[in-house]
Protein backbone atom coordinates (compact mmCIF):
# COMPACT_ATOMS: atom_id res chain seq x y z
CA UNK A 1 0.00 0.00 0.00
CA UNK A 2 1.03 3.41 -0.98
CA UNK A 3 1.89 5.22 2.32
CA UNK A 4 -0.13 8.15 3.25
CA UNK A 5 3.05 10.79 3.36
CA UNK A 6 3.17 10.42 -0.76
CA UNK A 7 -0.22 11.51 -1.48
CA UNK A 8 0.09 14.27 0.72
CA UNK A 9 3.34 15.30 -0.88
CA UNK A 10 1.75 14.85 -4.41
CA UNK A 11 -0.92 17.48 -3.29
CA UNK A 12 1.22 20.39 -1.65
CA UNK A 13 3.09 19.77 -4.70
CA UNK A 14 -0.03 20.30 -7.19
CA UNK A 15 -0.95 23.13 -4.19
CA UNK A 16 1.79 24.81 -4.97
CA UNK A 17 1.69 24.59 -8.89
CA UNK A 18 -1.88 26.24 -8.66
CA UNK A 19 -1.12 29.08 -6.35
CA UNK A 20 2.03 29.84 -8.37
CA UNK A 21 0.33 29.73 -11.44
CA UNK A 22 -1.99 31.91 -9.88
CA UNK A 23 0.21 34.77 -8.66
CA UNK A 24 2.63 34.90 -11.81
CA UNK A 25 -0.67 34.31 -14.62
CA UNK A 26 -2.55 37.71 -15.74
CA UNK A 27 -5.25 35.65 -18.09
CA UNK A 28 -8.16 35.42 -16.59
CA UNK A 29 -9.01 31.82 -17.47
CA UNK A 30 -5.55 30.70 -16.67
CA UNK A 31 -6.01 32.19 -12.96
CA UNK A 32 -9.17 29.52 -12.72
CA UNK A 33 -7.66 26.94 -13.66
CA UNK A 34 -5.04 27.53 -11.20
CA UNK A 35 -7.86 27.97 -8.54
CA UNK A 36 -9.03 24.25 -10.30
CA UNK A 37 -5.25 22.88 -9.79
CA UNK A 38 -5.51 24.22 -6.12
CA UNK A 39 -9.44 22.85 -5.62
CA UNK A 40 -8.13 19.33 -6.97
CA UNK A 41 -5.18 18.47 -4.49
CA UNK A 42 -7.37 19.37 -1.42
CA UNK A 43 -9.69 16.63 -2.77
CA UNK A 44 -6.56 14.04 -3.36
CA UNK A 45 -5.81 15.13 0.30
CA UNK A 46 -9.41 14.33 1.40
CA UNK A 47 -9.58 11.24 -0.34
CA UNK A 48 -6.31 9.78 1.01
CA UNK A 49 -6.54 10.86 4.06
CA UNK A 50 -10.43 9.13 4.35
CA UNK A 51 -8.88 5.86 3.57
CA UNK A 52 -5.81 6.52 5.72
CA UNK A 53 -8.70 6.77 8.92
CA UNK A 54 -10.51 4.22 7.07
CA UNK A 55 -14.43 6.98 7.15
CA UNK A 56 -16.02 7.97 4.63
CA UNK A 57 -16.73 11.72 5.51
CA UNK A 58 -13.47 12.85 3.21
CA UNK A 59 -15.23 11.26 0.09
CA UNK A 60 -18.27 12.62 0.85
CA UNK A 61 -16.57 16.19 1.19
CA UNK A 62 -14.69 15.34 -2.08
CA UNK A 63 -18.40 15.30 -3.94
CA UNK A 64 -19.39 18.41 -2.28
CA UNK A 65 -16.10 20.01 -3.27
CA UNK A 66 -16.45 19.01 -6.95
CA UNK A 67 -20.03 20.72 -7.31
CA UNK A 68 -18.90 23.81 -5.36
CA UNK A 69 -15.51 23.88 -8.11
CA UNK A 70 -18.20 23.25 -10.95
CA UNK A 71 -20.84 26.27 -9.60
CA UNK A 72 -17.87 28.70 -8.82
CA UNK A 73 -16.30 27.69 -12.82
CA UNK A 74 -19.57 28.45 -13.72
CA UNK A 75 -20.39 32.19 -12.11
CA UNK A 76 -16.47 32.97 -12.89
CA UNK A 77 -16.89 32.48 -16.40
CA UNK A 78 -19.43 34.45 -16.61
CA UNK A 79 -17.81 37.22 -15.18
CA UNK A 80 -14.80 36.77 -17.76
CA UNK A 81 -17.27 36.85 -20.37
CA UNK A 82 -18.86 39.62 -19.65
CA UNK A 83 -15.59 41.18 -19.54
CA UNK A 84 -14.37 39.74 -22.53
CA UNK A 85 -17.83 41.10 -24.55
CA UNK A 86 -16.58 44.83 -23.48
CA UNK A 87 -13.33 44.86 -23.70
CA UNK A 88 -11.86 41.90 -26.27
CA UNK A 89 -9.51 40.78 -23.70
CA UNK A 90 -9.15 39.16 -19.89
CA UNK A 91 -5.66 40.18 -19.72
CA UNK A 92 -5.95 41.18 -15.67
CA UNK A 93 -3.22 44.04 -15.78
CA UNK A 94 -4.86 45.96 -18.70
CA UNK A 95 -8.08 46.13 -15.92
CA UNK A 96 -7.22 48.60 -13.68
CA UNK A 97 -10.07 51.73 -13.53
CA UNK A 98 -10.42 50.80 -9.59
CA UNK A 99 -7.43 52.35 -8.03
CA UNK A 100 -6.36 55.14 -6.01
CA UNK B 1 -35.24 16.97 16.37
CA UNK B 2 -37.56 19.91 16.45
CA UNK B 3 -37.99 21.45 12.31
CA UNK B 4 -39.14 24.53 13.86
CA UNK B 5 -35.72 25.25 14.54
CA UNK B 6 -34.84 26.18 11.07
CA UNK B 7 -37.50 28.11 10.29
CA UNK B 8 -36.01 31.07 9.48
CA UNK B 9 -33.67 29.09 7.09
CA UNK B 10 -37.02 27.81 5.29
CA UNK B 11 -38.80 30.35 5.15
CA UNK B 12 -35.46 32.03 3.36
CA UNK B 13 -35.29 29.27 1.22
CA UNK B 14 -39.09 29.84 0.34
CA UNK B 15 -39.43 33.35 0.00
CA UNK B 16 -36.03 32.55 -2.42
CA UNK B 17 -38.07 30.16 -4.55
CA UNK B 18 -41.28 31.68 -4.81
CA UNK B 19 -39.23 35.16 -5.86
CA UNK B 20 -37.81 33.13 -8.61
CA UNK B 21 -40.75 31.70 -9.98
CA UNK B 22 -43.33 34.55 -9.39
CA UNK B 23 -40.55 37.01 -11.36
CA UNK B 24 -40.98 34.29 -14.04
CA UNK B 25 -44.04 35.41 -15.21
CA UNK B 26 -44.68 38.90 -14.16
CA UNK B 27 -44.21 41.96 -16.58
CA UNK B 28 -41.30 44.01 -16.01
CA UNK B 29 -43.00 46.55 -15.05
CA UNK B 30 -45.03 45.06 -12.22
CA UNK B 31 -41.86 43.45 -10.60
CA UNK B 32 -41.43 45.71 -7.86
CA UNK B 33 -43.49 43.13 -5.83
CA UNK B 34 -40.81 41.06 -5.73
CA UNK B 35 -38.94 43.45 -3.40
CA UNK B 36 -41.78 43.29 -1.26
CA UNK B 37 -42.31 39.55 -1.20
CA UNK B 38 -38.54 39.05 -0.45
CA UNK B 39 -38.57 42.02 2.60
CA UNK B 40 -41.48 40.43 4.14
CA UNK B 41 -40.06 36.75 3.61
CA UNK B 42 -37.01 37.77 5.74
CA UNK B 43 -39.05 40.21 7.99
CA UNK B 44 -41.01 36.58 8.78
CA UNK B 45 -37.63 34.82 9.15
CA UNK B 46 -35.91 37.46 11.26
CA UNK B 47 -39.12 37.06 13.92
CA UNK B 48 -38.83 33.34 13.64
CA UNK B 49 -34.96 33.89 14.79
CA UNK B 50 -35.80 36.53 17.33
CA UNK B 51 -38.22 33.90 19.09
CA UNK B 52 -36.02 31.28 18.97
CA UNK B 53 -33.19 33.25 21.21
CA UNK B 54 -32.29 31.31 23.98
CA UNK B 55 -32.69 27.66 22.28
CA UNK B 56 -29.49 24.63 22.94
CA UNK B 57 -29.83 21.96 20.35
CA UNK B 58 -27.94 19.97 17.71
CA UNK B 59 -29.27 19.07 14.62
CA UNK B 60 -29.05 16.98 11.66
CA UNK B 61 -26.46 14.34 13.04
CA UNK B 62 -24.85 17.34 14.86
CA UNK B 63 -23.95 19.04 11.75
CA UNK B 64 -25.50 22.61 12.72
CA UNK B 65 -26.06 23.96 16.02
CA UNK B 66 -28.64 26.24 16.96
CA UNK B 67 -27.75 28.51 20.16
CA UNK B 68 -27.09 31.73 21.02
CA UNK B 69 -24.15 32.30 19.35
CA UNK B 70 -25.47 31.25 15.77
CA UNK B 71 -29.36 33.03 16.24
CA UNK B 72 -27.45 36.28 17.22
CA UNK B 73 -25.39 36.20 13.54
CA UNK B 74 -27.96 35.07 11.90
CA UNK B 75 -30.13 38.12 13.39
CA UNK B 76 -27.40 40.19 12.03
CA UNK B 77 -27.44 38.42 8.72
CA UNK B 78 -31.16 38.83 8.42
CA UNK B 79 -30.79 42.94 9.68
CA UNK B 80 -28.50 43.35 6.69
CA UNK B 81 -30.76 41.36 4.14
CA UNK B 82 -33.58 43.59 5.60
CA UNK B 83 -32.16 46.84 4.48
CA UNK B 84 -30.54 45.57 1.40
CA UNK B 85 -34.55 44.29 -0.08
CA UNK B 86 -36.43 47.50 1.03
CA UNK B 87 -33.34 50.08 -0.45
CA UNK B 88 -33.76 47.76 -3.39
CA UNK B 89 -37.30 48.27 -4.19
CA UNK B 90 -35.82 51.32 -5.85
CA UNK B 91 -32.67 50.38 -6.96
CA UNK B 92 -34.13 47.47 -9.02
CA UNK B 93 -36.96 49.52 -10.50
CA UNK B 94 -37.82 49.52 -14.11
CA UNK B 95 -35.23 46.11 -14.14
CA UNK B 96 -35.77 43.12 -16.32
CA UNK B 97 -34.16 40.97 -13.84
CA UNK B 98 -35.60 41.88 -10.47
CA UNK B 99 -35.96 38.32 -8.87
CA UNK B 100 -32.12 37.12 -9.83
CA UNK B 101 -30.80 40.22 -7.66
CA UNK B 102 -33.47 39.66 -4.72
CA UNK B 103 -32.66 35.69 -5.24
CA UNK B 104 -29.36 36.12 -5.25
CA UNK B 105 -29.04 38.59 -2.11
CA UNK B 106 -31.38 35.44 -0.26
CA UNK B 107 -29.30 32.71 -1.36
CA UNK B 108 -26.17 34.58 -0.14
CA UNK B 109 -28.14 35.48 3.02
CA UNK B 110 -29.30 31.43 3.46
CA UNK B 111 -25.11 30.85 3.02
CA UNK B 112 -24.30 32.83 5.75
CA UNK B 113 -27.29 31.76 8.44
CA UNK B 114 -25.38 28.45 7.49
CA UNK B 115 -22.28 29.30 8.41
CA UNK B 116 -23.34 31.01 11.64
CA UNK B 117 -25.06 27.55 12.57
CA UNK B 118 -22.76 25.16 11.24
CA UNK B 119 -20.83 22.94 13.47
CA UNK B 120 -19.10 20.71 11.20
CA UNK B 121 -15.94 22.18 8.95
CA UNK B 122 -18.29 20.39 6.15
CA UNK B 123 -21.48 22.26 6.36
CA UNK B 124 -19.57 25.41 7.10
CA UNK B 125 -17.30 25.39 3.80
CA UNK B 126 -20.46 24.57 1.96
CA UNK B 127 -22.46 27.72 3.58
CA UNK B 128 -18.99 30.06 3.39
CA UNK B 129 -18.90 29.24 -0.73
CA UNK B 130 -22.66 29.44 -1.07
CA UNK B 131 -23.13 32.61 0.35
CA UNK B 132 -20.00 33.42 -1.79
CA UNK B 133 -20.69 32.37 -5.29
CA UNK B 134 -24.21 34.48 -4.73
CA UNK B 135 -22.54 37.82 -4.18
CA UNK B 136 -19.73 37.02 -6.66
CA UNK B 137 -22.43 37.41 -9.50
CA UNK B 138 -24.29 40.43 -7.29
CA UNK B 139 -21.12 42.31 -6.93
CA UNK B 140 -21.47 41.98 -11.41
CA UNK B 141 -25.33 42.68 -11.20
CA UNK B 142 -24.47 45.98 -13.73
CA UNK B 143 -23.08 44.04 -16.42
CA UNK B 144 -22.52 47.47 -18.83
CA UNK B 145 -20.83 48.93 -16.33
CA UNK B 146 -17.35 48.13 -16.32
CA UNK B 147 -16.23 49.10 -12.17
CA UNK B 148 -18.91 46.52 -11.31
CA UNK B 149 -17.52 43.83 -13.58
CA UNK B 150 -14.07 44.52 -12.34
CA UNK B 151 -14.83 45.06 -8.86
CA UNK B 152 -16.92 41.60 -9.52
CA UNK B 153 -13.94 40.09 -11.37
CA UNK B 154 -11.20 40.71 -8.79
CA UNK B 155 -13.83 39.41 -5.96
CA UNK B 156 -14.40 36.61 -7.55
CA UNK B 157 -10.93 35.59 -7.94
CA UNK B 158 -9.67 36.54 -4.52
CA UNK B 159 -12.73 34.37 -3.60
CA UNK B 160 -12.01 31.85 -4.94
CA UNK B 161 -8.19 31.54 -4.26
CA UNK B 162 -9.39 32.06 -0.03
CA UNK B 163 -12.12 29.44 -0.25
CA UNK B 164 -8.84 27.31 -1.91
CA UNK B 165 -7.01 27.66 1.08
CA UNK B 166 -9.25 27.21 3.38
CA UNK B 167 -10.40 24.34 2.16
CA UNK B 168 -6.33 22.77 1.84
CA UNK B 169 -6.43 23.87 5.49
CA UNK B 170 -9.49 21.96 6.44
CA UNK B 171 -8.66 19.36 4.54
CA UNK B 172 -5.34 18.77 7.08
CA UNK B 173 -7.07 19.22 10.24
CA UNK B 174 -9.60 16.07 8.70
CA UNK B 175 -6.11 14.41 8.03
CA UNK B 176 -4.76 14.87 11.60
CA UNK B 177 -8.11 13.93 13.65
CA UNK B 178 -10.01 11.68 11.28
CA UNK B 179 -13.11 14.07 11.72
CA UNK B 180 -14.80 17.40 10.25
CA UNK B 181 -17.18 18.22 13.35
CA UNK B 182 -15.73 21.31 14.91
CA UNK B 183 -16.85 19.35 18.39
CA UNK B 184 -14.41 16.55 17.17
CA UNK B 185 -11.50 18.31 16.36
CA UNK B 186 -11.27 20.53 19.41
CA UNK B 187 -11.64 16.90 21.35
CA UNK B 188 -8.12 15.74 19.56
CA UNK B 189 -6.88 19.04 20.39
CA UNK B 190 -3.55 17.65 21.76
CA UNK B 191 -2.87 15.59 18.35
CA UNK B 192 -3.02 18.86 16.37
CA UNK B 193 -0.81 20.62 18.63
CA UNK B 194 2.10 18.03 19.03
CA UNK B 195 1.65 17.65 14.54
CA UNK B 196 3.65 19.88 12.38
CA UNK B 197 0.32 19.88 9.94
CA UNK B 198 -1.33 22.06 12.51
CA UNK B 199 0.50 24.83 12.34
CA UNK B 200 0.04 24.42 8.35
CA UNK B 201 -3.80 24.50 9.08
CA UNK B 202 -4.09 27.50 11.01
CA UNK B 203 -2.04 29.22 8.30
CA UNK B 204 -3.80 28.09 5.49
CA UNK B 205 -6.88 29.33 7.22
CA UNK B 206 -6.23 32.47 8.81
CA UNK B 207 -5.27 33.45 4.96
CA UNK B 208 -8.60 31.88 3.96
CA UNK B 209 -10.90 33.77 6.25
CA UNK B 210 -8.36 36.72 6.08
CA UNK B 211 -9.42 37.21 2.53
CA UNK B 212 -13.07 37.24 3.17
CA UNK B 213 -12.84 39.59 6.25
CA UNK B 214 -10.19 41.57 4.78
CA UNK B 215 -7.68 41.32 7.23
CA UNK B 216 -4.51 43.31 5.94
CA UNK B 217 -2.49 41.78 4.51
CA UNK B 218 -5.52 39.70 2.90
CA UNK B 219 -7.59 42.98 1.85
CA UNK B 220 -6.72 44.23 -1.70
CA UNK B 221 -9.84 43.14 -3.09
CA UNK B 222 -11.79 44.89 -0.66
CA UNK B 223 -11.80 48.48 -1.46
CA UNK B 224 -11.82 48.06 -5.20
CA UNK B 225 -15.14 45.66 -5.18
CA UNK B 226 -16.68 47.89 -2.60
CA UNK B 227 -16.21 51.19 -4.53
CA UNK B 228 -16.82 48.89 -8.24
CA UNK B 229 -20.15 46.83 -6.77
CA UNK B 230 -23.21 48.38 -7.29
CA UNK B 231 -23.54 50.45 -3.60
CA UNK B 232 -26.39 48.23 -2.00
CA UNK B 233 -24.74 44.88 -2.88
CA UNK B 234 -21.70 46.78 -1.12
CA UNK B 235 -23.78 47.39 1.94
CA UNK B 236 -24.68 43.28 1.89
CA UNK B 237 -20.55 42.65 1.03
CA UNK B 238 -19.25 44.89 4.17
CA UNK B 239 -22.11 44.11 6.69
CA UNK B 240 -22.73 40.71 5.77
CA UNK B 241 -20.10 38.89 4.32
CA UNK B 242 -17.75 40.27 6.53
CA UNK B 243 -19.39 39.03 9.43
CA UNK B 244 -20.03 35.03 8.30
CA UNK B 245 -15.95 35.34 7.65
CA UNK B 246 -16.02 36.58 11.28
CA UNK B 247 -18.20 33.93 12.88
CA UNK B 248 -16.82 31.20 10.95
CA UNK B 249 -13.15 32.12 12.40
CA UNK B 250 -14.75 32.48 15.75
CA UNK B 251 -15.58 28.30 15.27
CA UNK B 252 -12.95 27.48 13.90
CA UNK B 253 -10.27 29.12 16.09
CA UNK B 254 -12.10 29.68 19.27
CA UNK B 255 -13.73 26.05 19.12
CA UNK B 256 -12.18 24.06 17.11
CA UNK B 257 -8.21 25.16 17.08
CA UNK B 258 -7.95 26.20 20.83
CA UNK B 259 -5.23 23.90 21.76
CA UNK B 260 -2.98 26.23 19.33
CA UNK B 261 -4.58 29.61 21.05
CA UNK B 262 -1.00 30.75 21.46
CA UNK B 263 0.12 30.38 18.25
CA UNK B 264 -3.19 31.77 16.24
CA UNK B 265 -3.78 34.80 19.27
CA UNK B 266 -0.24 36.35 18.26
CA UNK B 267 -0.87 36.32 14.23
CA UNK B 268 -4.33 37.91 14.62
CA UNK B 269 -3.04 40.52 17.19
CA UNK B 270 -0.56 41.53 14.46
CA UNK B 271 -3.04 41.40 11.74
CA UNK B 272 -5.65 43.39 14.07
CA UNK B 273 -3.04 46.10 14.23
CA UNK B 274 -1.86 46.33 10.70
CA UNK B 275 -5.60 46.02 9.67
CA UNK B 276 -7.08 48.92 11.77
CA UNK B 277 -3.84 51.32 11.12
CA UNK B 278 -3.65 50.73 7.06
CA UNK B 279 -7.50 50.76 7.09
CA UNK B 280 -8.15 54.34 8.91
CA UNK B 281 -4.74 55.98 7.23
CA UNK B 282 -5.97 54.95 3.86
CA UNK B 283 -9.23 56.33 4.48
CA UNK B 284 -8.31 59.64 4.82
CA UNK B 285 -7.07 60.50 1.62
CA UNK B 286 -10.13 58.66 -0.36
CA UNK B 287 -12.04 60.92 -2.73
CA UNK B 288 -14.72 58.39 -3.54
CA UNK B 289 -16.79 57.95 -0.66
CA UNK B 290 -17.66 54.28 -1.09
CA UNK B 291 -13.95 53.81 -0.66
CA UNK B 292 -13.29 55.67 2.04
CA UNK B 293 -16.45 53.28 3.57
CA UNK B 294 -14.36 50.52 2.47
CA UNK B 295 -11.44 51.72 4.25
CA UNK B 296 -13.07 52.09 7.31
CA UNK B 297 -14.52 49.06 7.26
CA UNK B 298 -11.09 46.90 7.39
CA UNK B 299 -10.46 49.11 10.26
CA UNK B 300 -13.71 48.30 12.01
CA UNK B 301 -12.99 44.33 10.93
CA UNK B 302 -9.68 45.17 13.12
CA UNK B 303 -11.53 46.32 16.27
CA UNK B 304 -13.30 43.43 15.81
CA UNK B 305 -10.83 40.54 15.46
CA UNK B 306 -8.82 42.19 19.37
CA UNK B 307 -11.60 39.77 20.23
CA UNK B 308 -9.91 36.87 19.29
CA UNK B 309 -6.58 38.16 21.22
CA UNK B 310 -8.34 39.31 24.32
CA UNK B 311 -10.48 35.98 24.39
CA UNK B 312 -12.76 36.71 27.65
CA UNK B 313 -16.45 36.30 27.86
CA UNK B 314 -16.81 40.19 28.02
CA UNK B 315 -14.30 40.49 24.60
CA UNK B 316 -16.37 37.89 22.94
CA UNK B 317 -19.68 39.55 23.78
CA UNK B 318 -17.64 43.47 22.82
CA UNK B 319 -16.65 41.41 19.15
CA UNK B 320 -20.17 40.12 18.77
CA UNK B 321 -22.05 43.00 20.16
CA UNK B 322 -19.65 45.34 17.73
CA UNK B 323 -20.88 42.73 14.33
CA UNK B 324 -24.45 43.75 14.80
CA UNK B 325 -23.52 47.07 15.42
CA UNK B 326 -21.42 47.34 12.31
CA UNK B 327 -23.87 45.54 10.06
CA UNK B 328 -26.95 49.02 10.89
CA UNK B 329 -23.88 51.42 10.71
CA UNK B 330 -21.92 49.88 8.05
CA UNK B 331 -25.12 49.23 6.01
CA UNK B 332 -26.82 52.09 6.60
CA UNK B 333 -23.86 54.23 5.40
CA UNK B 334 -23.68 52.11 2.45
CA UNK B 335 -27.57 52.50 1.50
CA UNK B 336 -26.93 56.09 2.19
CA UNK B 337 -24.71 56.37 -0.19
CA UNK B 338 -26.56 54.25 -2.48
CA UNK B 339 -29.26 57.21 -2.35
CA UNK B 340 -26.70 59.72 -3.17
CA UNK B 341 -25.79 57.64 -6.14
CA UNK B 342 -29.11 57.71 -7.29
CA UNK B 343 -29.56 61.00 -7.03
CA UNK B 344 -26.81 61.84 -8.85
CA UNK B 345 -27.67 58.93 -11.78
CA UNK B 346 -31.07 60.10 -12.18
CA UNK B 347 -30.08 63.92 -12.92
CA UNK B 348 -26.99 62.81 -14.96
CA UNK B 349 -27.04 59.28 -16.62
CA UNK B 350 -23.24 59.37 -17.54
CA UNK B 351 -21.72 60.60 -14.30
CA UNK B 352 -18.40 59.23 -14.17
CA UNK B 353 -17.95 59.11 -10.14
CA UNK B 354 -20.93 58.91 -8.20
CA UNK B 355 -20.30 58.62 -5.35
CA UNK B 356 -17.23 61.33 -5.67
CA UNK B 357 -17.20 63.70 -2.37
CA UNK B 358 -17.95 66.58 -4.35
CA UNK B 359 -21.34 65.00 -4.57
CA UNK B 360 -21.95 65.14 -0.83
CA UNK B 361 -21.64 68.91 -0.82
CA UNK B 362 -24.55 70.84 0.60
CA UNK B 363 -26.62 67.85 1.01
CA UNK B 364 -27.99 68.57 4.06
CA UNK B 365 -30.26 71.16 2.19
CA UNK B 366 -30.84 68.44 -1.02
CA UNK B 367 -31.58 65.20 0.40
CA UNK B 368 -32.44 66.05 4.48
CA UNK B 369 -33.00 62.63 5.74
CA UNK B 370 -30.33 60.81 4.05
CA UNK B 371 -27.93 63.49 5.04
CA UNK B 372 -28.81 63.74 8.37
CA UNK B 373 -28.99 60.23 8.78
CA UNK B 374 -25.60 59.63 7.00
CA UNK B 375 -24.44 61.94 9.97
CA UNK B 376 -25.46 59.32 12.46
CA UNK B 377 -24.40 56.62 10.88
CA UNK B 378 -20.57 58.11 10.38
CA UNK B 379 -21.04 58.88 13.99
CA UNK B 380 -21.60 55.86 15.10
CA UNK B 381 -18.95 54.58 13.05
CA UNK B 382 -16.28 57.13 14.68
CA UNK B 383 -18.05 55.67 18.31
CA UNK B 384 -19.61 59.03 19.41
CA UNK B 385 -21.17 58.17 22.84
CA UNK B 386 -25.10 57.23 22.79
CA UNK B 387 -24.91 55.38 19.10
CA UNK B 388 -24.49 51.84 18.84
CA UNK B 389 -20.82 51.98 17.82
CA UNK B 390 -19.46 53.67 21.14
CA UNK B 391 -21.54 50.96 23.10
CA UNK B 392 -19.15 47.80 21.28
CA UNK B 393 -16.68 50.27 21.21
CA UNK B 394 -16.70 50.39 24.77
CA UNK B 395 -17.53 46.88 25.66
CA UNK B 396 -14.65 45.82 23.55
CA UNK B 397 -11.88 48.38 24.83
CA UNK B 398 -12.85 48.12 28.70
CA UNK B 399 -12.10 44.25 28.34
CA UNK B 400 -9.49 44.65 26.26
CA UNK B 401 -7.85 46.84 29.14
CA UNK B 402 -9.08 44.48 31.85
CA UNK B 403 -7.46 41.82 30.09
CA UNK B 404 -4.51 43.33 30.52
CA UNK B 405 -3.88 44.51 26.40
CA UNK B 406 -3.35 48.03 27.39
CA UNK B 407 -1.34 48.48 24.48
CA UNK B 408 -3.39 47.17 22.21
CA UNK B 409 -6.71 49.34 23.29
CA UNK B 410 -4.59 51.98 23.47
CA UNK B 411 -4.20 51.44 19.61
CA UNK B 412 -7.53 51.10 18.78
CA UNK B 413 -8.48 54.31 20.91
CA UNK B 414 -5.78 56.53 18.65
CA UNK B 415 -6.60 54.45 15.58
CA UNK B 416 -10.73 55.66 16.75
CA UNK B 417 -9.24 59.41 16.88
CA UNK B 418 -7.83 59.17 13.33
CA UNK B 419 -11.02 57.86 11.89
CA UNK B 420 -12.86 60.63 13.31
CA UNK B 421 -11.29 62.69 10.59
CA UNK B 422 -12.64 61.19 7.64
CA UNK B 423 -15.82 60.58 9.07
CA UNK B 424 -16.30 64.15 10.04
CA UNK B 425 -14.74 65.24 6.64
CA UNK B 426 -18.35 63.73 5.35
CA UNK B 427 -20.00 65.37 7.55
CA UNK B 428 -18.17 68.61 6.60
CA UNK B 429 -18.87 68.34 3.09
CA UNK B 430 -22.98 67.55 3.87
CA UNK B 431 -23.44 70.84 5.84
CA UNK B 432 -20.98 73.76 5.42
CA UNK B 433 -20.12 73.27 2.02
CA UNK B 434 -22.35 75.06 -0.46
CA UNK B 435 -24.23 73.43 -3.21
CA UNK B 436 -25.43 75.04 -6.49
CA UNK B 437 -27.95 71.52 -6.61
CA UNK B 438 -31.34 71.83 -5.77
CA UNK B 439 -33.96 70.16 -2.83
CA UNK B 440 -34.79 66.75 -4.60
CA UNK B 441 -37.08 64.19 -3.50
CA UNK B 442 -35.50 61.27 -1.63
CA UNK B 443 -36.96 58.09 -3.06
CA UNK B 444 -38.95 56.28 -0.41
CA UNK B 445 -37.75 52.72 -0.10
CA UNK B 446 -34.19 54.30 0.45
CA UNK B 447 -35.38 56.47 3.10
CA UNK B 448 -36.93 53.47 5.07
CA UNK B 449 -34.00 51.46 5.09
CA UNK B 450 -32.31 54.64 6.64
CA UNK B 451 -35.19 54.87 9.03
CA UNK B 452 -34.31 51.43 10.42
CA UNK B 453 -30.72 51.29 10.45
CA UNK B 454 -30.92 54.56 12.17
CA UNK B 455 -33.90 53.24 14.59
CA UNK B 456 -31.21 50.37 14.74
CA UNK B 457 -27.76 52.13 15.63
CA UNK B 458 -29.96 54.53 18.19
CA UNK B 459 -31.79 51.70 19.80
CA UNK B 460 -28.14 49.93 20.47
CA UNK B 461 -26.74 53.43 21.67
CA UNK B 462 -29.53 54.27 24.46
CA UNK B 463 -30.85 50.73 25.65
CA UNK B 464 -27.75 48.49 25.23
CA UNK B 465 -28.69 45.73 28.29
CA UNK B 466 -30.78 43.24 26.36
CA UNK B 467 -27.91 43.44 23.20
CA UNK B 468 -24.80 43.12 25.09
CA UNK B 469 -26.99 40.17 27.33
CA UNK B 470 -27.32 37.97 24.30
CA UNK B 471 -23.92 39.17 22.78
CA UNK B 472 -22.24 37.87 26.15
CA UNK B 473 -24.47 34.73 26.04
CA UNK B 474 -23.21 34.53 22.18
CA UNK B 475 -19.57 34.73 23.26
CA UNK B 476 -20.21 32.46 26.44
CA UNK B 477 -21.10 29.79 23.79
CA UNK B 478 -17.70 30.35 22.04
CA UNK B 479 -16.17 29.20 25.18
CA UNK B 480 -18.06 26.39 26.77
CA UNK B 481 -17.54 24.73 23.19
CA UNK B 482 -13.58 24.93 23.50
CA UNK B 483 -12.77 24.22 26.99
Amino acid sequence: MIPVELYIGLSVVIFSIGLYGFMTQRNGVRMLMCVELMLNSANINLVAFSSYHGNLTGQVFVLYVIALAAAEAVVGFAILMSIFRMKDMIDLDKINILRW
Amino acid sequence: MDLMLFAPEITMVATGLAVLLIGLFLPVDSKKVLGYLASLGIIAALYLTIVSLGTNTLAFYDTLSVDALSQFFKIVFLVVALLFSIASIKYTEGSAHVEEFYVLAIFATIGMMLVASANDLMVLFVAFELASISTYALAGFEKKNPQSLEAAMKYFLIGSLSGALMLFGITFLYGVTGTTSIPGIADSGAAIAASPIGIIAVVLLIAGMGFKIALAPFHMWAPDTYQGAPSLVSALLAAGSKKMGIVAAFKVFIVALIALQVQWQIAFAVLAVITMTLGNVAALSQTSVKRMLAYSSLAQAGYITMAFVVLTPMALGGGILYALSHGFMKAGAFIATAAVVYMVLSENKDTKDPDHIDNFKGLGQRMPVTALSMTIFVFALAGIPLTAGYMSKFVLFSSTIQAGFAWLAVIAIINSAISLFYYAKIVKYMYFLPTEGTKVSEPLPYTIALVVAVIGVLAIGFWPEPFIYWAMEAGKVLLAGGI
